[in-house]
């Protein structure tokens, strides 16, 4: 027999209604309440339009469209209807007269995010990479890996190069943030990002790709002071974009911190060189040995012919201990001592000195490292503990394994002279106390727990300043209270005009890779201001693509494959040895591991209504992961038609597209298949659309809720059209489905203009003929997408890896 | 012991009398409702006969079967349709076919004065292709009642039309959902319908009205135009009139038998009047309802079946299926088999139904195979709620009955399995090696 319904709405008989009141069109209307609100209705409405009718638009809903006859599958357009036990779909119930409804409550809330919780577990997709939106110069890191597994390492150095000039010094020495994000963890462990594209650009490293062809000379000059990471980026897109560029630098060679704050062993400063050989090679220019404020001043500069300068002086003084005897001879500048090994000056550390670094960071752990290897016994002093620290924890870690003696909650009350000499630092024990403006937890001094460690040779590391009395106030340079230069936050140009400011020096000492990406970034800003662009529209652009879009993951089900470890030097071979210590890998380990890529881009992330709802909804953890394969389905996604792109991974079996194509267009190429939770939308027997009778409208594309079908990129940009031929018979602006076509008043055919800017179709009689009607387009964007932040670049579609 | 042999109605004893034939149907009084109700009664009187008589639409829903006529016939649409659902939604229900093989001309003289009632000059009767026996004779009784001018133009020579249009598929579960029935009869994939708007305000071809009832229903139709509402209801209970056929299985796995009973009789007495007397005293629980229904504890045997009293109990008259269990039957198995059942069934239109019930089975998969956890049962209890709210269909509606009422008379199985990691009965084998993590996946 049937299926039984104990569902209580009988169709009992409509109560005698009040009377229908007709509009001033006749047509026939009523009454009824929605959310409180007394809304006027007319027959055949559903209640879903009634209610965006009347400015209530936050039901959700991901399988209604106005084209489309209602299927109400999604459930998430259900609202609470007086008189009915259950909740309604409002997308296709009728509106009734006297109809008391109420779109929210905590139940509807909670229905609706079991359902996106429902899809969501069997979506196998993801929205956005992390690690590329983390990544501040945001390198398209599911490109480049996707490239290395295939081996095409020149095109993913290339793909790097786009926004990061330098991939193997980076790779060898960058923090790497993007791993952190990597959503891999969630399956496993996170992928090697950053080595990945040091081991692409190690490759080519003698024949470096170029990301772009270089443009002709602007007949602009640009002067970059300070060759560090930032000053050197900003030269190499400056001279892309066919500026030229000249960089001034205090020390002898090329480099800035990475040569002269990086030790030998993370860097091999010959390979270095090599990469740095491209900016020569690009024609941008080098003077050493001068200084900002001793050698020239900005004026001098403009003076020269520069149009532009771009400040990335760094941050090259140490801060103090502020304890007594820190002047004492013994007591050490970190950032000299690194420099001065690098040069192969003498250091004031010898092989059985006692060395004291105090400080958790990059530069306290390269002076630990470097005093380690020149025989010293180290010992290492923070103030708080291992998470709070500056440094990673693979660098942590090694330093322990190489030999220092870490001690962490300690802090130096003061240093213990003789004669003028250092020879021993008192240090007090801490314990944690609330978090301070960093969000690190404050070191409070235990009273009493002094102790003192006796050392030949103290090296303060606990971070570095600006040097504040390069530029004097002539310059027109303004300070931030913190020391730093004083810019525009998006257009980092500073309070003279023509003069940037970046890197370390603009935004106190920080990593490498921030410093390049402001390299990148005030080379963009530096070009527009060149080419005579309004300031604040650029600042507006720059702080849009800066912008850090809502993320959303899942985690679908993938198969474990274990992290391809990076072969390090043996701890024993590091003893008195400046060699490398990160081995590289070889080709096929970089493609193995680099396939271990979840690629978590999907093209229609920002306008996925899916993704949308489920942040609205708070949708904060999925219960559903790690089941069973049967619990999940991975299907084969199909490229193969030329503009449409399908991926039934992320289909929510809305069915938006088979009403659309059989309902509105006509060719019926969709259809669902299967049967229970095997359920999916596709073409009949999963055939190519090319098989179907798809006509390429796209109009499947338009009303896809989410990234299953994707549009891919075609260039139609003009059609060859015989104007002395064209009758008006409107015929092609009948038969196209996609509304690209259109009668306008003045009878101009083309919406988009796609029969060239020049032509505009004319035929004042017809336009004024008393039966004339705009001709009602049809409604191309179902809701109002949101502005999809352009940070993140949309990948084109790959096909998705097991 | 009952002597329900005498109030059977619609079911004839295949030793009583064969009326598979027309001349044996009309010997024993057949096709003289129709007449009495063409030539006597107006379609209103034929309404109201049935409203009086108080039948209630077997398909599960217990709906008034005049009221939805009469709603149907009130429609300002010349043109109306009657369907007759006599499709067994559940394969293991006997209910339609044996109606169709043993007395099809009673059901074809139902639809008829369905349709003189309603207003309605064509007819669908929809029926599972897989039941070849039955298909088979119910195409010859309607072949044998055009040519003796029952169906068809200017019936019994008055201006009563109506054609009969009998319809073969093989849809599944689903394939006994109304708004399927009428899906497929347009050529389209047999899913459900959001309803509201009923089939009989919106229903077949471009938004005709139209009455679908159960075979069961219409079968019942005769009777009252021929002997009056009164005789009708003075069999079955106060609420609901007249009888109900029931397939009445011994165990999951022996042969059915299919028995008719007044509304109202205790389910020991049906158990009884099956010969199962001392089967049930033996069992470990019994379902009622087949692949959506519950299952109900032996001290629950005294429940009276009828609507009301099987809704408070948390089962349902469903497909009408009646079913005893062994006595080791683990009821976290059962409730997890019934599960996985429905989650292939599915048409897979609506989230709850397609994914809710297919996550339900992976958790009770889990508990069975002792991976589970006692926040398991608080997951089971939202969805047992959720999957019933946010489903489009009654499929969906009654999809968790298995589970609430295992939950409900049997927590201990749950307890067991989770606390002591061991089968209550020793009798369920793991299926499954990983369970459902819940992983953080914010930004």
């Amino acid at each position: 027999m049937a299926i039984s319904i104990r569902d209580n709405f009988s169709p009992a008989a409509q109560a005698s209604q009040p009377p229908m009141v007709r509009n001033d069109v006749g047509h026939p209307s009523f009454t009824l309440t929605i959310d409180g609100k007394t809304m006027q209705a007319y027959q055949g409405q559903t209640i879903l339009s009634v209610a965006i009718d009347n400015g209530i638009s936050d039901i959700p809903n991901l399988c209604n469209d106005e084209k489309l006859e209602p299927t109400s599958a999604c459930r998430m357009c259900l609202v609470h209807i007086e008189g009915a036990e259950r909740p309604l779909p409002s997308c296709n119930t009728p509106a009734e007269p006297g109809m008391v409804v109420a779109t929210n409550s905590d139940e509807l809330f909670h229905l609706r995010r079991t359902n996106l919780e429902m899809m969501l577990s069997d979506h196998n997709a993801y929205c956005q990479p992390p690690c590329q939106v983390d990544c501040p110069t945001h390198i398209d890191i599911p490109g480049y890996l996707e490239l290395i597994a295939q081996g095409e390492m020149k095109e993913a150095a290339r793909l790097v190069k786009e926004v990061l000039p330098f991939p193997f010094t980076l790779g060898l020495t960058c923090p790497a943030p993007c791993q952190k994000a990597c959503r891999r963890t969630l399956v496993d462990e996170e992928i090697a990002i950053c080595r990945m594209h040091g081991h692409a650009a190690e490759t080519c490293l003698l024949d470096p790709p170029l990301p772009y062809v270089q443009d002709p000379p602007t007949g602009k000059k640009v002067a970059v002071i300070g060759g560090g990471p930032s000053g050197l980026t900003a030269a190499y897109y400056l001279a892309l974009r066919g500026h030229y560029c000249k960089v001034f630098d205090m020390q002898p060679q090329a480099g800035g911190m990475l040569r002269y704050g990086i030790p030998e062993y993370r860097l091999p400063k010959d390979m270095m060189d090599r990469e740095f050989q491209q900016l020569w090679d690009m024609g941008i220019d080098f003077q050493a040995n001068v200084k900002l404020g001793r050698d020239f001043t900005l004026d001098d500069l403009f003076a020269q012919g520069f149009d532009a300068i771009y400040l990335a002086i760094g941050c090259w003084t140490s801060n103090d201990l502020r304890v007594p005897g820190e002047d004492a001879e013994g007591v050490v500048n970190a950032i000299r001592y690194l420099g001065d090994k690098v040069e192969g000056k003498p250091v004031p550390v010898k092989s059985g000195d006692e060395v004291i670094v105090i400080g958790g960071g990059f530069t306290a752990f390269d002076c630990t490292r470097t005093s380690l290897r020149l025989g010293a016994d180290v010992h290492t002093m923070y103030r708080r503990g291992r998470t709070e620290m500056g440094a990673t924890t693979e660098e942590v870690e090694d330093g322990e394994a190489e030999g220092t003696h870490l001690q962490l909650y300690v802090s130096q009350t003061r240093v213990i002279t003789e004669d003028g000499r250092a020879t021993g630092v008192e240090f007090q024990r801490n314990k944690l106390g609330e978090p301070d403006a960093s969000g690190r937890r404050r070191p409070v001094p235990v009273p009493g727990s002094e102790f003192i460690l006796n050392c030949d040779t103290v090296i303060p590391a606990i971070g570095q300043a600006v040097d504040t009395r390069v530029l004097d106030d002539a310059s027109g340079i303004k300070w931030t209270k913190w020391k730093t230069i004083q810019t525009n936050p998006h257009n980092f140009m500073t309070d003279r005009e023509g003069v940037f400011a970046g890197g370390d020096c603009q935004m106190g000492a920080k990593t490498i890779i921030e410093g390049v990406a402001q390299g990148k970034l005030n080379a963009r800003s530096i070009h527009s201001y060149l080419m005579g662009e309004d300031m604040n529209e650029v600042s507006r652009r720059l702080e849009l693509e800066e912008r850090r879009p809502d993320l959303f993951d899942i985690v679908p089900y993938k198969p474990v494959e274990p992290k391809v470890k990076m072969p390090m030097l043996p701890y024993e071979k590091r003893e008195k040895s400046f060699a490398l210590i990160e081995m590289g890998y070889l080709k096929e380990q970089a493609q193995r591991e680099a396939a271990r890529c979840l690629q978590c881009a999907c093209p229609a992330a920002g306008q996925c209504d899916l993704q949308k709802y489920s942040i609205e909804h708070g949708l904060a953890d999925n219960r559903f992961h790690d089941g069973e394969p049967s619990d999940y389905h991975d299907y084969d996604t199909d490229l193969s038609h030329s503009f449409i792109l399908r991926d039934p991974n992320k289909c929510i079996n809305c069915t938006q597209c088979v009403r659309v194509c059989h309902d509105v267009i006509g060719p019926d190429c969709y259809g669902m298949f299967g049967k229970g939770f095997d359920t999916i939308v596709s073409t009949p027997f999963n055939v190519s659309l090319h098989d179907t009778d798809c006509v390429s409208c796209g109009a499947c594309v338009q009303v896809c809720p989410t990234g299953s079908l994707m549009m891919a990129e075609r260039s139609l940009s003009r059609y060859s059209f015989a104007l002395d031929r064209c009758i008006f018979c409107g015929d092609c602006v009948e038969v196209c489905p996609h509304g690209a076509l259109g009668e306008t008043p003045n009878f101009e055919l083309s919406f988009f203009n796609r029969f060239g800017e020049d032509v505009t179709l004319e035929k004042n009689d017809l336009a004024n003929a008393p039966n004339y009607l705009v001709r009602q387009r049809l409604p191309r964007g179902k809701k109002d997408l949101p502005v999809m932040s352009p940070l993140v670049r949309p990948l084109p579609a790959r096909s998705i890896r097991d | 012991m009952p002597k329900f042999e005498q109030s059977y109605r619609v079911l004839q004893h295949s030793a009583n009398a064969d009326v598979r034939s027309l001349s044996a149907y009309r010997s024993k009084g057949g096709y003289s409702a129709l007449e009495k109700a063409l030539r006597e009664l107006s379609p209103e009187q034929v309404n109201q006969q049935v409203i009086d008589a108080k039948l209630r639409g077997r398909g599960g829903a217990g709906r008034l079967t005049g009221e939805k006529w009469r709603i149907t016939r009130q429609s300002e649409d010349d043109q109306k349709y009657v369907i007759c659902n006599a499709y067994d939604a559940d394969s293991r229900s006997l209910a339609a076919r044996t109606l169709l093989e043993q007395n099809p001309h009673q059901v074809i003289e139902g639809i008829l004065l369905a349709a003189y009632a309603v207003g309605a000059s064509e007819a669908y009767l929809f029926t599972r292709s897989t039941s070849a026996a039955a298909h088979a004779a119910v195409q010859q009784a309607v072949q044998e009642a055009v040519e003796a001018n029952l169906v068809g133009r200017d019936i019994l020579s008055t201006d009563f039309s109506c054609t009969i249009s009998v319809l073969g598929a093989e849809m599944g579960f689903m394939g006994g959902e109304e708004t399927v029935q009428m899906a497929l009869i347009k050529g389209r994939r047999g899913m459900p319908e959001q309803r509201p708007p009923f089939p009989a305000q919106y229903g077949l071809w471009i938004c005709k009205t139209t009455a679908i009832n159960s075979v069961e229903t219409l079968v019942n139709v005769p009777y009252i135009v021929r002997e009056g509402a009164a005789a009708f209801a003075s069999v079955g209970s106060a609420m609901t009139g007249g009888t109900k056929l029931l397939t009445v299985y011994a165990s999951p796995t022996s042969e059915p038998q299919v028995v008719e009973v007044p509304f109202g009789a205790t389910l020991r007495d049906i158990l009884d009047h099956a010969g199962l007397s001392t089967a049930a005293n033996a069992a470990g629980a019994v379902v009622v309802g087949g692949a959506e229904g519950g299952a109900l504890p032996l001290s629950a045997l005294d429940t009276a079946y009828d609507f009301d009293p099987l809704e408070e109990a948390g089962v349902i008259v469903g497909s009408g299926i009646i079913e005893l269990l062994p006595v080791d039957t683990c009821m976290v198995s059962w409730a997890m088999g019934q599960s996985a059942y429905l989650t292939k069934e599915s048409c897979g239109k609506c989230v709850p139904c397609r994914l809710g019930v297919k996550r339900i089975t992976g958790i009770l998969e889990g508990i069975v195979s002792d991976l589970g956890v006692s926040g398991d049962l608080d997951v089971l209890d939202e969805f047992a709620d959720y999957v019933p709210n946010g489903s489009l269909c009654g499929f969906g509606v009654q999809a968790t009955n298995p589970l609430k009422t295992a939950k409900r008379y049997w927590p201990e199985h749950f307890t067991t399995h989770i606390q002591e990691q061991r089968c209550p009965t020793g009798t369920c084998v793991p299926v499954r090696a990983h369970r459902f993590v819940t992983k953080h996946v914010l930004p």
